[in-house]
C-alpha cells in the first residue's frame, strides 16, 4: 500500500522531469535550417559523398588524370568516359553519368595518380538526366576560372 | 429559471452565433498553436512557409478540408453516420451558453449553469459511439468502445472535484462561483481546492481524449478511431467538436478553481481568455512530452487514485464545511 503510494509519487515526479524537458527544449534554439534561405555548414558537409569531380594538378585547371583507364574498369555502373588526349597522358573527355553513379568509390580507390574525390555539392539538384551528364574537365576548368576571380 | 421573453430569445441567437464564430475560429488558432509548440519542442519550426511565419497554415488546411470529397464506405449506416458529427458538434454549443466570458458577458444566465454543461457533455460521448457503430469497421468500433469506457470513468472524479468547489461556493450558477472570488491569484479556489484542481486538470486531458489518453483515436494502433471513416466536413466536425471541448473544459477550469473573468489590476473577459488558452497551451505541452498510456493503465489511474482521492477531497471539504 505504502510501496504503491512512494511509487506514484516517484512516477508524478518523473512526469514532472519529463515536463521540464520538452519545457527546455521549447525555450532552447532549433536544430534545422531553412533550406532555401539557410545553408548548412561547410563543415557539416566535410564526410558528404557528392558527385565525383576531378582533384585540380595546379591553379590553371589541369587534372592529375593520367589516362590509364583504371576508374573506368573498376566502376561497377559504367558511369565513367575517359579518352586519351593527343599529347602526353592527358585526358582528351571525362564524361561522369551521375544517373548510374553508385557513389561505391572503387573509382576513387583504384585511381593511382589520386585524380578523382567526392564533391561536397549537396544541394545538386537537376530537371532532366541530361543535366546529371557531367562534364568533369570543363567542371574543373570552371571552378579553377572561379577560384582565379 | 429564466423567462423566455423574446429579448432572451435574441440574446441566446447571438450567443449562439458568437460562439459558432469562437469554436472555428479557436479550432484555427489551436492548430497553429499546436503545430508550432510541437515543433518547437522537438527542435524545429513548425509550419513556416504558408504566410509570415507559417500563419496562414491552419487556414489552408481547413481549406483544404472543405474541398475535399466526403467518401463513403460500403455497408455504413447512412442515417447514423450523417448524424454521428452533427451531434458531436452541436450540442457543444449549448455548453457553452452558461460559462461566464465577463461580469455581463453570459451567453445564458442559469442559476444550473455546471448541471447543464455535466449533462449535455454526455451527448459528444454518445456521437462517438454512432460515428464508431455505424462506420462499419472495426477500427471505430474499437475506437467507440474505448472512448465510452474512457468518457465514463473518467466523468466520476471529475464530477467529484468540482462537486467539492460547489460545496465551497455554495452555488451551481458558474457566475455566482467566479463572484465568490477575487481578484488576485491567492483569493482563487486553487489555494483551498489544490487537489481538486489536480485531479479536475487529469480528469479534463481523459475527458477530452487527449495525448496522453488519446486511446479511443490512438493513431498508431486505431488508425484514428472512431472517425477513421469521415473524411472532409464529417471529420472537420469532429475535430472542431474535439478543439472546442477542450476549449470548454479549459473555460470550466478558469471559471471553477483560478477566477474566472477576476484577474489583477482589471477584470474582463480577458483574463477569462487568458487563463483558458493557458491551460490549453499547457494540454498541448503534455500532448508532445508523455508517451500514450496503456488501457488499463488508464483506467488504474482513474479508478484506483484519482476516484478515491476525489472522494477524500469531496469529504474532508465537506467535513471542514460543517464544523469549522
Amino acid at each position: 500500500m505504502f510501496r504503491a503510494i512512494i511509487d506514484n509519487l516517484k512516477g508524478l515526479w518523473s512526469l514532472l522531469v519529463g515536463l521540464s524537458i520538452t519545457g527546455r527544449f521549447f525555450l532552447s534554439p532549433q536544430r534545422t535550417t531553412h533550406y532555401p534561405r539557410q545553408v548548412d555548414d561547410p563543415e557539416c558537409l566535410a564526410s558528404y559523398r557528392g558527385p565525383l569531380e576531378l582533384v585540380p594538378a595546379d591553379d590553371e585547371g589541369r587534372s592529375r588524370c593520367v589516362s590509364c583507364q583504371m576508374c573506368v574498369k573498376a566502376c561497377p555502373g559504367h558511369c565513367l568516359t575517359v579518352v586519351k588526349g593527343d599529347q602526353g597522358k592527358a585526358p582528351k573527355t571525362y564524361l561522369y553519368d551521375f544517373t548510374l553513379c553508385c557513389l561505391c568509390a572503387a573509382c576513387v580507390e583504384s585511381c593511382p595518380a589520386g585524380a578523382i574525390r567526392f564533391s561536397h555539392r549537396v544541394y545538386l539538384v537537376a530537371t532532366s538526366r541530361e543535366a546529371l551528364h557531367l562534364d568533369l574537365l570543363a567542371d574543373l576548368k570552371s571552378r579553377a576560372a572561379k577560384e582565379a576571380r | 429559471m429564466m423567462d423566455l421573453s423574446i429579448a432572451n430569445f435574441a440574446q441566446i441567437i447571438v450567443a449562439c452565433l458568437l460562439i459558432i464564430g469562437l469554436m472555428v475560429g479557436n479550432a484555427v488558432v489551436m492548430v497553429y498553436i499546436e503545430r508550432k509548440a510541437c515543433g518547437f519542442i522537438q527542435r524545429r519550426p513548425g509550419p513556416y512557409e504558408v504566410g509570415p511565419r507559417g500563419t496562414i497554415q491552419a487556414v489552408c488546411d481547413s481549406m483544404k478540408l472543405l474541398g475535399k470529397q466526403i467518401f463513403i464506405p460500403g455497408n455504413v449506416d447512412w442515417l447514423l453516420f450523417f448524424l454521428a458529427p452533427i451531434l458531436a458538434f452541436f450540442p457543444v454549443l449549448l455548453l457553452f451558453l452558461p460559462i461566464p466570458f465577463g461580469k455581463f458577458l453570459t451567453g445564458m444566465r442559469v442559476d444550473e449553469g455546471i448541471l447543464l454543461i455535466l449533462a449535455f457533455s454526455g451527448i459528444g460521448v454518445i456521437s462517438n459511439i454512432l460515428a464508431g457503430w455505424s462506420s462499419n469497421n472495426k477500427y471505430g468500433l474499437l475506437g467507440a468502445a474505448r472512448a465510452v469506457s474512457q468518457a465514463v470513468a473518467y466523468e466520476i472524479p471529475m464530477i467529484m472535484a468540482l462537486l467539492s468547489v460547489i460545496f465551497l461556493s455554495g452555488t451551481l450558477n458558474l457566475s455566482e462561483i467566479v463572484e465568490r472570488q477575487g481578484s488576485w491569484p491567492w483569493q482563487w479556489n486553487i489555494v483551498c481546492q489544490p487537489l481538486a484542481f489536480f485531479i479536475y486538470l487529469v480528469s479534463l486531458v481523459g475527458e477530452t481524449n487527449r495525448a496522453p489518453f488519446d486511446l479511443p483515436e490512438a493513431e498508431s494502433e486505431l488508425t484514428a478511431g472512431f472517425h477513421t471513416e469521415y473524411s472532409g466536413m464529417g471529420f472537420a466536425l469532429f475535430f472542431l467538436s474535439e478543439y472546442a471541448n477542450m476549449l470548454l473544459v479549459s473555460f470550466v477550469c478558469a471559471t471553477f478553481f483560478l477566477g474566472g473573468y477576476k484577474g489583477p489590476f482589471l477584470d474582463g473577459f480577458w483574463w477569462m481568455f487568458i487563463k483558458a488558452y493557458l491551460i490549453m497551451v499547457f494540454i498541448v505541452w503534455i500532448r508532445w512530452t508523455f508517451p500514450r498510456v496503456r488501457f488499463d493503465q488508464l483506467l488504474n489511474i482513474n479508478w484506483k487514485w484519482l476516484l478515491p482521492l476525489s472522494i477524500i477531497n469531496l469529504w474532508v471539504t465537506a467535513v471542514v464545511l460543517r464544523f469549522v
